[in-house]
């Protein structure tokens, strides 16, 4: 199940022209599908963003994995629904709230499932964040699929051992977690200190501005997506802003 | 006992695990399965006490097909210990880590308290019972998990890499445990790569490959056969080698005496 869920975010190399794209590029699309989500007002809005969202997927050969994800997250698009309504929200407005919650995550999908941890490094080295942040986040980035082989792991140890995960009311079964969260927890610190001692005798920080082998530069491809992008994004931004 | 029948099994990731394995294993033997990094073993041994079941086929442990019963079930008479005892460890106390099996299967309270013991003590852990299991070296970490798992005294037992950071003693320690189980009627698989301990155990031999079992019978014919060896990237054991070496039969070497002894022999004889 958690492999299912994650699979919607986990990078795999796919040969699509969206995964050629310059990981630039391609968050220049996912921040315009993101904004285009929060911009949707009514339901038929929200159906053309994630319409649009389904589109790049299907190009990216990503629809399938990304479904995956989106059917999780309709769990909390359902919730965020009945939340709105109790709190006093139309029907209208609650089922623009949760779909623009699918929405989001589906455009957000696109990125994780399309930019290797690699492309992602490259993107926030160019907006000159800091490396030790860089790193932190890349890293983090990284060992998902690790730390998700982890827990299922540690998942068929424990359950060799008898334990039933799926048994007993809600509270009894987040209880039973605890034999899965508490070795999952201490292996992800032990082996964030083992990478931490394995950079460091690696001369991880000995200079202040480390050289690269590979410098990302974009390819007229890339322009010719990101000027097309940017063209189709600023008449339907001027739509939602002054015309709706 | 235990029953492969016409077993496949496909990863989510599509790679193919097992290709239509057919395999007994009887109560009270001793079974080895060696084979290279990916061959398929450990996807073998995590069908037998259900944590994976077949895509196609079917596995039968006593008689149960292991897709009519959970995994809890199934354990009660197969434990495993897995090769990384990093993946299992969690309580705040040596104690209560061997505890959690015999909790989970509901065993009477003196029960557990002898099991505990014996389980402590077999496996010299009775002088770390109240200290964490995290702070234990590697290879009482992996006995930690030996005795956890034995102390429910399953009728199979499946050690998964079970000299991975053991020293001598605690291999002997392993043999000697083996040896016992064995006395007792107890069926024991073991998945290794590390042919010198098995050779003195002269277990049954599944040798495998590419998801399926390529040679299967004793130790000693299974390793002498050069395809086999070149085709599951092993390495034969010493004394094997010595064995082959001085044409002799793969099995008169069981240990380092008998091969001294014998070339002792034969060089007074050659002079």
């Amino acid at each position: 199940m958690m492999y299912w869920v994650a699979g919607g975010f986990i990078y795999r190399r796919v040969d699509s022209f969206f995964h050629r794209l310059d990981a630039r590029v391609k968050l220049l699309l996912t921040s315009e599908l993101v904004a285009l989500s929060l911009l949707s007002f009514s339901p038929p809005e929200l159906i053309v963003t994630m319409g649009t969202t389904f589109a790049v997927a299907s190009l990216s050969h990503t629809l399938r994995r990304m479904g995956k994800t989106l059917a999780f997250s309709a769990g909390f698009a359902i919730t965020i629904f009945v939340i709105d309504i109790l709190v006093g929200y139309s029907i209208i407005d609650a089922l623009v709230y949760s779909l623009r919650f699918v929405a989001i995550v589906g455009s957000t999908s696109i990125f994780f499932l399309t930019t290797s941890p690699d492309e992602l490094e490259h993107v926030m080295r160019w907006f000159r964040l800091p490396r030790d942040l860089i790193f932190a986040y890349v890293t983090a980035v990284r060992f998902v699929p690790v730390l998700l082989l982890d827990a299922l792991q540690i998942m068929d140890a424990q359950k060799s051992r008898g334990l039933e995960l799926e048994r007993g009311n809600i509270f009894k079964r987040v209880r039973n977690f605890s034999p899965v969260l508490i070795p999952l927890v201490v292996n992800a610190v032990v082996r964030s200190g083992e990478l931490a001692e394995a950079m460091e005798v690696r001369a991880y920080g000995a200079v202040e501005k480390p050289t690269m082998l590979y410098s990302p530069l974009l390819r007229t491809m890339d322009k010719i997506a990101a000027i097309l992008s940017i063209t189709l994004f600023l008449p339907t931004l001027y739509y939602f802003l002054f015309l709706v | 006992m235990i029953e492969f029948e016409n077993v496949s099994f496909k990863h989510q990731n599509g790679v193919t695990a097992l290709r239509n394995i057919n395999l007994k294993i009887e109560k009270g033997t001793l079974t080895a399965i060696v084979g290279e990094n990916g061959a398929g073993k450990t996807t073998l041994v995590r069908h037998i006490n259900g944590l994976l079941k077949p895509a196609e086929g079917a596995v039968r442990v006593f008689g149960i097909n292991t897709k009519q019963q959970s995994v809890a079930q199934l354990s009660k008479k197969v434990g495993i210990a897995f090769q990384n005892p990093d993946n299992q460890l969690f309580s705040d106390t040596v104690t209560n880590e061997t505890l959690f099996g015999l909790k989970n299967f509901g065993m009477s309270e003196k029960e557990q308290a002898e099991r505990l013991e014996w389980a402590l003590n077999f496996f010299d852990l009775a002088r770390y019972r109240d200290v964490s299991p995290m702070l234990l070296s590697g290879g009482e970490k992996k006995r930690l998990c030996f005795a956890s798992v034995l102390s429910w005294d399953p009728d199979v037992l499946i050690l998964d890499e079970p000299t991975v950071g053991q020293d001598y003693y605690h291999k002997e320690k392993i043999t000697s445990m083996i040896m016992d189980l064995l006395s007792k009627g107890k069926t024991a698989i073991i998945v290794s790569h590390d042919l010198e301990f098995l050779w003195p155990l002269q277990p049954r031999t599944l040798v495998m490959a590419q998801g399926q079992i390529i040679a299967d019978g004793a130790m000693a014919n299974v390793l002498s056969d050069d395809e086999t060896i070149k085709r599951a990237n092993l390495v034969r054991p010493q004394l094997l080698e010595l064995a082959i070496e001085l044409h002799l039969h793969p099995r008169v070497l069981s240990n380092v005496k008998e091969a001294a002894k014998l070339i002792l022999v034969r060089s007074v004889g050659a002079r």
